[in-house]
């Protein structure tokens, strides 16, 4: 191999050092003690398991952007895409004597086999939470957490969008939408593609389906959802975000959440809450997350679940420009060998002991 | 920045027509837009432009880097952005197509073993033949596509018709239509939430015009 192909990088992959490097563990360790703080306990799990363990765990959605390989016995591994997945597996198989709730971070890089656009890497860094418990109460901890993490890392002007899985899924069931056309579907409203959600659906397109889209804003929205929820599913799911936002309005947080009950998020493991984070001056989300309580079924354990997680990429690209003094270098003592060497290092030791930051010259 | 949208414009084949709906919609822009060569425009109080070539547009957009833009439907199925795309535009309005040579026997090029395609689009182009199962050798080009097939570098084409005169007159003729292409507009995610107002205000003054 030449010299030349030895410096090459491959798409999709970064370097931090410096200022960038420094910055990212701040964020990372300032937000995991946030983590630390609502008495999520740390899971470290492994960069790579076996391919059935995601496939499972993500649904279709996800299978495209696995990394797959041949482990030496044959067996079809992958590295990975997601860490939801790997938390669950890591519960079923591990904690089952634990009791509920049981909260849960994890920190790390996820590997994607995607197009690089968009300012999208190949290597994604995380920080996120899953939190093992049901009903609103878990829903609401889970949504203060975030805020509060977004707060510590100056995102306070994030806003965070707030829907429901289960309400267009009943919509599309009260419809009689046939599965087979479901993903395309889900595609097309994904978009807010009218065009193609007629296009899919024909002309006489179920007035609800094309309704759900538009249902984006503040409290008004749950009344007007509230109308054309006709399917148990899609009732609930209203009941539920009426009930989130009345708890969020009386914290005093409802000026940073909007609702929107069209959104439908990009993995299929979602049943319940499910929201996403944007923050001025980044054109892609900062994170999100929801309820998804029949993923651990999979792995044989019937627990509900709710977790998110945040983009640190994202985070650190604005806590750059908006907070200036985080990650700064500590004062440094430059200690002289010159001749008298041990004499030098033996003040280095001194210096370190006491904590100082040293630089030997 | 919250009291202002941003937008691209496409400065291709459908500049003129965005032109005249941004301004029948009820935007200022200046009068020699479509004359001048200026990248960056005012239109009006609560909004600015960037002039981008169409196939440009959905990356400015995807990035936030503006928050909406106006582009054709040909550009978004080649690039596949993760974007909102409220609204059909109607203007621009044209045709995807497979394009053979004149003299040749419809889809006979389905038949060769591997089939040369010459275009701009190669993602609709696999998209397209290998959702049937015949292997294709893309010829990417970036102009006067319809020299390929003339010239035998290319078996048939898949280009955008508008009238399909550049194509009669190069001794093609339209095989297959893939799907018609307008303009539509597109709407970064992040703007969609953060500058909900502006945004759906926008949206809806379009939409009224699309609608007369």
């Amino acid at each position: 191999m030449s010299q030349r192909t030895n410096l090459q990088i491959p798409s999709g992959v970064q370097c931090f050092y410096g200022r960038e490097a420094r910055l990212r563990r701040e964020v990372e360790r300032v937000i995991g003690d946030v983590f630390a703080g609502w008495s999520y306990e740390e899971v470290i799990v492994p960069l790579f398991d076996y391919f059935d363990v995601f496939a499972r765990g993500g649904g279709p959605s996800l299978n495209d952007y696995i990394y797959r390989f041949i482990g030496r016995n044959g067996e079809l591994l992958a590295l990975r895409p997601d860490f939801t997945a790997l938390v669950a597996k890591v519960v079923a198989s591990r904690m089952t004597d634990r009791s509920l709730p049981l909260r849960l971070f994890y920190s790390g890089e996820v590997l994607r086999y995607q197009p690089p656009k968009a300012g999208q890497q190949k290597e994604l860094f995380q920080i996120g939470l899953e939190h093992f418990g049901d009903g609103l109460e878990a829903d609401l901890e889970v949504l203060l957490v975030a805020f509060e993490a977004l707060d510590r890392v100056g995102a306070n002007d994030a806003v965070v969008t707030l829907g429901h899985a289960g309400f267009v899924n009943g919509i599309l069931e009260e419809s009689g939408v046939a599965s087979e056309t479901r993903p395309g579907l889900l595609e097309a409203m994904r978009s807010r593609d009218a065009n193609r959600v007629t296009g899919i659906l024909g002309r006489q397109a179920p007035v609800a389906v094309m309704e759900a889209m538009g249902l984006f804003g503040a409290a008004e929205v749950l009344e007007r959802a509230s109308a054309i929820a006709k399917h148990p599913t899609s009732r609930a799911a209203v009941a539920r975000l009426e009930a989130l936002w009345g708890e969020l309005e009386t914290l005093g947080l409802g000026d940073r959440v909007q609702l929107d009950l069209g959104e439908v998020r990009s993995f299929d493991y979602y049943t319940g809450m499910v929201f996403e984070i944007y923050g001025p001056g980044v054109g892609l989300e900062l994170g999100g997350g929801g309820r998804y309580d029949s993923l651990l079924g999979k792995f044989g354990l019937p627990w509900p679940a709710v977790g998110f997680s945040l983009s640190l990429d994202r985070l650190a690209q604005r806590v750059d420009d908006r907070k200036p003094d985080i990650a700064k270098e500590l004062p440094v003592t430059t200690v002289k060998l010159k001749k008298e060497r041990s004499k030098g290092l033996a003040e280095a030791l001194r210096l370190r002991k006491q904590g100082v930051k040293v630089r030997i010259d | 920045m919250s009291d202002a949208i941003t937008l691209a414009l496409p400065t291709g084949r459908i500049f003129g027509e965005t032109v005249d709906l941004l301004m029948r919609s009820g935007f200022t822009l200046p009068e020699d837009v479509k004359q001048a060569r200026r990248l960056h425009i005012t239109n009006g109080e609560h909004q600015s432009s960037v002039l981008v070539k169409d196939r440009d547009v959905p990356t400015y957009v995807e990035h936030g880097v503006v928050d909406a833009g106006i582009v054709g439907h040909d550009v978004l199925a080649e690039t596949n952005p993760d974007v909102y795309q409220p609204l059909d535009l109607g203007i621009g309005r044209c045709e995807m197509v497979v394009a053979r040579k004149k003299q040749q026997p419809k889809g006979a090029y389905r038949d060769l073993p591997m089939v040369r395609v010459a275009t701009k689009y190669p993602e609709v182009t696999f998209r397209h033949f290998h959702g049937h199962g015949i292997p294709v050798e893309v010829i990417l080009l970036s102009g006067s596509v319809e020299l390929a097939p003339v010239l035998g570098l290319a078996d048939c084409i898949v280009d955008l018709v508008q009238t399909g005169k550049t194509l009669a007159a190069n001794g093609l003729t339209v095989d297959e239509v893939l799907f018609p292409s307008t303009a539509r507009l597109i709407v970064n995610r992040a703007s969609f939430r953060l500058k909900g107002r502006l945004v759906s205000q926008f949206v809806a003054s379009l939409a009224k015009e699309v609608a007369r």
